[in-house]
């Protein structure tokens, strides 16, 4: 670029040479672009259904706000959403604490085999589908005899009778954090793990000289080093709680909906499971209500983010 | 793994870690209550009598649960359209994350910012499940494979972590290759590909477990029952809906076991060796975050 080029219309023809310079990398891009476009912005467009009324039928009519008020009206939207909120922020949190605890104590542990054992096991959940996960739940809670948890508890004494834990609300919220727990919260480990290994040794051997014992180097370095990642994960994740899906969806039966019925299986089922002609209108503007409060969630994160740790999330 | 905990490795006068001892009880624990589920899946799967829900090996020992889920022909169906799915998606998840991810690590491109921007407000924003469906069925695209192996491809996450790694090649290499002539394609798979075979296998084999693991995708697509992959099968099965006449002595429930077993089996093979390159993975993102 140092030549003897004229000075005029640099920039100008500098974009243009650019430009032609890197004309292969636009060919290179074109697939990634056509993917992009057809399968996140296209149904992006899509959201024009929240303000029709439109079935497969008949072309969609414009019915400006009407599915949003007969939304509002719906004592069923107001559960799903209180729902989804409280299961996945009670989830996230306790998932995230589990996670640090699980860190300092692998942290601790001194064989370097033993370590790698115990990840190895606590990894491991997080590869199993839902599906799969939910499978074995559902057959580990059973309130038959075969069901393991009700029979130990039996034989223990505690229980007099089998309980359904996940044919009753209150105990199918239980069991919805428990089995999250078991399903994701070592593989959350590693991100701490991570940052844990990242710490200076020569801080530990000065607090040691210093007198400081394992529970003080916990509480004054370790813990203290792991703060922003915590708050790193917790802001992520509080990003994404509008998606709940799936785990939900798998653990649910009819006795529970109260509980477990969130803002996209409510969707999911009064578009493919309501009985009539869906009403796509309808059903888009509800998604539209949640993909709106996700994408507020993700800003105040990546606001919050940009405040704690100097840079946005994304 | 208690005992190797429990030990002190300083040598000097041998004094009880109290601590460490209850550390290794600590995960001993944990690492039972992950197994213990499984173990109890794995038992009743080749138990004929199910009686009673706490043993730890099987009472009447017998594999016709198993023969109940291999003989059942609706059955290889499922596997083959996972096999399938997994392996296409898979190469056009590495496809689509490596050549976006080739794309945005050059820097001097006019359009890059839009092009980058351009991805990650889909991980901010998304039309919601309805408009996707609409969107499918309108292209004819539900009801076939094509969906379930397109749709999960274009992973901005994945992408961005591809990049990640990327950005780690020197640029002199990228000069050099220039100078010799090489085009941008030449460049990407002379150089870029090679020295990424890390990278390829952790977020390939991301790629893969999600792929294996899909249900969502299908429970929304595919209603045709011939294209359903295993994750929906075992669904279906664990409902009651379809269960596999029982073979022999086994009941409904060594079936059901029997039926989560074969899910998991090849990938509870495959995972020790597999690990180290899912930690990778993670960890690609961690060190640049």
């Amino acid at each position: 670029m140092v030549g003897s080029a004229p000075v005029i219309n640099r920039k100008k023809k500098n974009l243009w040479l650019r430009v032609k310079k890197y004309w292969g990398f636009y060919l290179l891009f074109l697939p990634v672009l056509a993917f992009a476009i057809v399968f996140h912005y296209m149904p992006m467009f899509g959201i024009y259904y929240a303000f029709t009324k439109y079935n497969i039928i008949k072309e969609p009519v414009w019915v400006g706000l009407k599915n949003f008020e007969r939304l509002f009206s719906m004592p069923n939207f107001w559960n799903a959403l209180t729902n989804t909120l409280e299961l996945s922020i009670y989830r996230l949190l306790m998932q995230t604490g589990m996670a640090v605890i699980l860190s300092l104590m692998l942290n601790e542990i001194i064989s370097i085999k033993g370590k790698k054992l115990a990840q190895t096991i606590i990894y491991l959940p997080h590869f199993m589908s839902w599906v799969v996960t939910a499978s074995v739940f559902q057959l580990i809670l059973s309130p038959t005899t075969a069901g393991l948890v009700n029979q130990t508890l039996l034989n223990l004494g505690i229980i007099k009778e089998s309980i359904y834990f996940l044919g009753k609300s209150n105990t199918w919220r239980f069991a919805f954090y428990l089995i999250s727990l078991w399903h994701d919260t070592g593989w959350g480990t590693i991100v701490f793990m991570a940052t844990l290994t990242g710490i200076d040794p020569g801080i530990y051997e000065a607090a040691a000289i210093d007198g400081a014992g394992r529970w003080k180097k916990m509480w004054y370095i370790t813990l203290p080093s792991l703060a922003n990642t915590i708050i790193t994960v917790l802001i992520l994740n509080l990003a994404k709680v509008m998606n709940l899906f799936e785990s939900a969806f798998v653990l649910q039966n009819d006795a529970v909906m109260d509980t477990a019925q969130v803002l996209q299986t409510y969707v999911y089922y009064q578009t493919f499971n309501s009985g009539g002609i869906p009403d796509y209108g309808y059903t888009t503007a509800i998604g539209l209500f949640r993909s709106l409060v996700g994408a507020a969630l993700v800003l105040m994160c990546h606001f919050a983010s940009k405040k704690v740790r100097g840079r946005g999330i994304v | 793994m208690t005992n190797q905990i429990t030990l002190n490795p300083v040598k000097k006068k041998w004094k009880p870690n109290w601590f460490a001892f209850f550390n290794g009880l600590f995960f001993t624990v944990i690492c039972l209550i992950i197994l213990v589920p499984l173990w109890k899946v794995l038992v009743d799967s080749l138990d004929l009598t199910t009686g009673y829900g706490m043993k730890l090996w099987p009472v009447n020992f017998g594999l016709d649960g198993y023969t109940s889920v291999f003989t059942n022909k609706t059955l290889y169906q499922p596997l083959f359209n996972s096999v399938i799915t997994t392996l296409g998606g898979t190469f056009f998840g590495l496809l689509l994350s490596t050549l976006g991810a080739y794309v945005l690590i050059q820097w001097d491109m006019p359009g890059r910012g839009f092009f980058a921007g351009m991805l990650l407000f889909t991980m901010i924003f998304s039309g919601g499940m309805i408009p996707s469906y609409i969107v499918m069925r309108n292209l004819h695209l539900t009801n076939t494979l094509w969906v379930v192996i397109l749709l999960p491809a274009i992973n901005v996450y994945n992408l961005v972590l591809m990049r990640n790694f990327f950005e780690g090649i020197p640029a002199s290499l990228f000069e050099s290759a220039t100078l010799d002539g090489c085009t941008p394609m030449q460049t990407f798979y002379k150089i870029v590909l090679p020295l990424s075979k890390a990278a390829l296998a952790s977020i390939g084999l991301m790629f893969a477990v999600s792929y294996w693991n899909d249900y969502t995708n299908y429970k929304l697509y595919i209603t045709k029952e011939n294209l359903y992959n295993f994750q929906m099968k075992l669904r279906s099965i664990m409902m009651g809906s379809d269960l596999p006449s029982a073979n022999g002595s086994a009941t409904e429930n060594t079936v059901q076991n029997a039926a989560v077993i074969v899910a998991i089996l090849p990938f509870m093979i495959l995972y020790p060796f597999l690990q180290k390159y899912f930690v990778k993975g993670i960890n690609i993102g961690a060190v640049k975050e």
